[in-house]
């Protein structure tokens, strides 16, 4: 048949095509997006080593963000500082990692293009974790990298902290996952856990005057989709409020709710505040058939996969609230930056409200390094353990006295009138 | 009572579209002996097909046929390039094939579309929903098992009533006595491929109706739903795949609203329990196919 070779053509490309997004590709691409790779003996492992002459102690984000990137200095010289990135590009978090590991190298080249850090340049090594997340981490510290920035689920960051021993500053960009962060081990989240995402929540229902809820969950005590709820039980019954029901499902697959929607309707007052960590399109599905049941009177509150999901563009999404990473707003730092990197590279990101947290988890090690003037990864961890009142993208962090997880304020965004705008921001 | 025949109601209308995915399953199982694993990837094919054209600010009106044409060329496409090349093989051989499929699919997806949902508008009227007595039924539900009925009746005649209805069923009865009787049987699984690719279109459209979105996962949950429910019903078997459907359909719907609260979250795998035990008493699934008509 004629049609045969062109379908070995497309089978041959096909698996060409899948070749390609391999993880030494995905290194190759991100080191040459953010600086010329140099051999000039950093050395993560070993004793610390002082830092170049007229090193100072901050990190100045607003030139780096000014950046011409048309308009360099000079080339840095000196020993590279090493970012190396261990992500996850499955369709379970690659909405998030794909982006921030692209992103991450960006900054990169606007940090070298600006002279680097004291001199020394950065570069950013990206390693896909495919099925094997220690042996990325692996490739990752063979090549030398002075902290890691990981993916936010424990199935593989566990398996990243158990190859560094917890030795090398591990930054879970996107996590909330609380049991991920422990300081004595360097491993930080960058943003609020599932408590303070899911206690910001039900303050905000509270403070809008609603004490009855319906919660969704997947189970007590599940990783996320069940841990959130459970916090916003707590806190809402804490808070006064009242659970008028708890019904389950299955998270990023139930769209047919028909089972819980009528037992809701026997239940509800039209009045409740309705909580989960659902995805968008779930959230937008569940709400189209309570309303279908004549519930028309509920309020909807999400976790930050609604933001990820893209409740900005849903259909009936007027009035649901979500609790962001950062809550954007046209010309701030972010969105600057985002659009700078749209125009570089010619294609927007997604997940815009996560990225903020990719840039800053290179920051807070880049800073790491300068506070403890050294490149071992354990005095750089030690030294991110104590910072302090840091200004980055997404806001105020500040691990001292912590066990890796800043204490932030947490955005709830609302969409009103088609527009994703800032509701409330809830104390961290 | 009223809420178990609410429960009954809205387990139907989600039974009727796993089995409509079910028979895709049986029809391909029935002259393959494939059991497809990437039975799904017309419905993510699909979905993104419905996603472009929503960018394009075309209507469901358009997006219906589109979805079902894709279906079509996605299976047809699918059995040219990767199941053609193993016609004869081993089951396992086949099995792995589908598996090859599903992955290459979903990591094009992945890689060069988008790892994020890409959302589209769900139709206004699959909320709405009406009164009779005291049950409230949803207008979805009821095209759905509209629809699904209809298309049941279309196979039945289709396989019972025309020439590749009889070849179909006859190579589905022995393949080789087929093909020495006459039977074209690269034409008789093109047409498989066709008509399982058409079933998951029809399926695909309720879902993706549904759902309102589409990753390069998306086919996953269709194809689970799928092939359970045709191993549910036995393999191979038309009636056995529709009365898989129905059956996972009404014991997920079911379950989810009569479980306690504390164990809910157990839905899911109350639901696998249930199958363990049909399959202890009843290896064959409801339709042993070593007595019934295969496909």
């Amino acid at each position: 048949m004629k049609s045969r070779p062109l379908l070995i053509l497309l089978m041959a490309l096909s698996l060409i095509a899948a070749a390609c997004g391999s993880s030494d590709d995905a290194s190759s691409d991100a080191d040459s997006g953010a600086s010329t790779e140099s051999d000039t003996g950093s050395d993560s492992g070993g004793d610390d080593d002082a830092m170049e002459e007229g090193a100072h102690s901050g990190l100045d984000i607003d030139a780096i963000l000014a950046t011409d990137l048309a308009n360099c200095v000079a080339a840095p010289s000196g020993d590279p500082i090493r970012v190396g990135m261990a992500m996850d590009f499955s369709d379970v978090v690659g909405f998030v990692d794909i982006p921030g590991s692209n992103l991450v190298p960006f900054v990169a080249e606007k940090i070298n293009c600006n002279g680097g850090i004291n001199g020394q340049p950065v570069e950013v090594r990206v390693a896909e974790v495919g099925d094997d997340a220690a042996l990325a981490a692996q490739e990752l510290l063979d090549w030398g990298a002075h902290f890691l920035i990981g993916p936010p689920f424990a199935d593989f960051a566990l398996p990243i902290l158990q190859t560094t021993e917890g030795k090398v500053p591990l930054f879970v960009a996107a996590s909330t996952e609380p049991t991920l962060a422990d300081a004595t081990i360097n491993s930080f989240l960058v943003t609020f856990d599932d408590f303070g995402m899911a206690g910001a929540a039900a303050q905000w229902a509270i403070d809008e005057g609603i004490t009855r809820a319906i919660v969704f969950t997947e189970g007590e005590g599940v990783p996320y989709t069940g841990v959130n709820p459970d916090a916003f039980i707590a806190k809402f019954e804490e808070l006064g409020g009242e659970i008028v029901s708890v019904q389950s499902y299955v998270w990023a697959a139930d769209t047919d709710f028909s089972a819980q929607v009528n037992e809701i309707a026997g239940l509800s007052e039209n009045n409740e505040v309705v909580f989960s960590a659902a995805l968008a399109f779930q959230v937008t599905a569940l709400r189209g058939q309570l309303e279908g049941q004549g519930l028309d009177g509920l309020t909807y509150i999400g976790t930050d996969a609604m933001d990820a999901t893209g409740i900005q563009v849903e259909d009936n999404n007027e009035g649901i609230a979500h609790t962001p990473h950062t809550s954007i707003s046209a010309g701030d730092r972010i969105d600057t930056l985002l659009a700078e990197y749209e125009a570089a590279k010619g294609e927007a990101l997604e997940s815009r409200g996560f990225m903020a947290l990719y840039v800053d988890s290179a920051f807070l090690g880049i800073q790491g390094i300068l506070d403890c003037g050294c490149t071992d990864t354990e005095g750089i961890g030690a030294a991110v353990s104590a910072i302090s009142g840091f200004e980055g993208l997404s806001g105020t962090i500040t691990y001292a006295g912590t066990n890796g997880i800043p204490p932030k304020d947490v955005p709830i965004n609302r969409i009103t009138n088609g527009e994703d705008v800032l509701a409330a921001t809830i104390g961290g | 009572m009223t809420e178990l025949l609410q429960n009954l109601i809205d387990g139907l209308g989600r039974g009727s579209i796993y089995a409509l995915l079910a028979l895709g399953v049986a029809v391909i199982f029935g002259v393959m002996h494939l059991l497809n694993f990437a039975h799904g990837e017309m419905i993510t094919v699909s979905g993104y097909a419905a996603y472009w054209a929503f960018q394009q600010g075309w209507s469901w009106w358009i997006v219906v046929p589109l979805i079902l044409v894709v279906s079509v060329l996605t299976s047809l496409a699918i059995d040219q390039v990767a199941f053609r090349r193993v016609r004869g093989a081993d089951d396992f051989t086949l099995l792995l094939t589908s598996f090859g499929v599903h992955f290459v699919v979903f990591s094009l997806f992945l890689l060069y579309v988008s790892a994020s949902v890409k959302n589209f508008s769900r139709p206004g009227w699959v909320t709405d929903t009406y009164k009779v007595g005291s049950l409230r039924i949803e207008v979805f539900d009821t095209v759905v098992i509209g629809v699904t009925i209809i298309t049941l009746l279309l196979v039945s005649l289709l396989l019972q009533r025309t020439m590749f209805g009889l070849a179909l069923r006859a190579a589905a009865a022995d393949f080789d006595t087929a093909r020495l009787m006459g039977v074209r049987s690269d034409n008789v699984i093109r047409g498989a491929f066709g008509l399982s690719g058409l079933l998951a279109g029809i399926a695909g459209v309720f879902w993706l109706m549904r759902a309102g979105q589409t990753t390069p996962s998306a086919g996953l949950d269709p194809m689970l739903k799928g092939v359970l429910a045709a191993l549910i019903g036995g393999l191979g078997s038309l009636r056995g795949a529709v009365l898989g459907g129905l059956a996972l359909g009404m014991a997920e719907v079911l379950l989810r609203s009569r479980l306690p609260d504390s164990i809910a979250g157990l839905t899911e795998g109350v639901v696998f329990l249930l199958i363990a035990l049909l399959f202890i008493f009843r290896p064959g699934g409801f339709v042993s196919v070593a007595h019934a008509e295969r496909v």
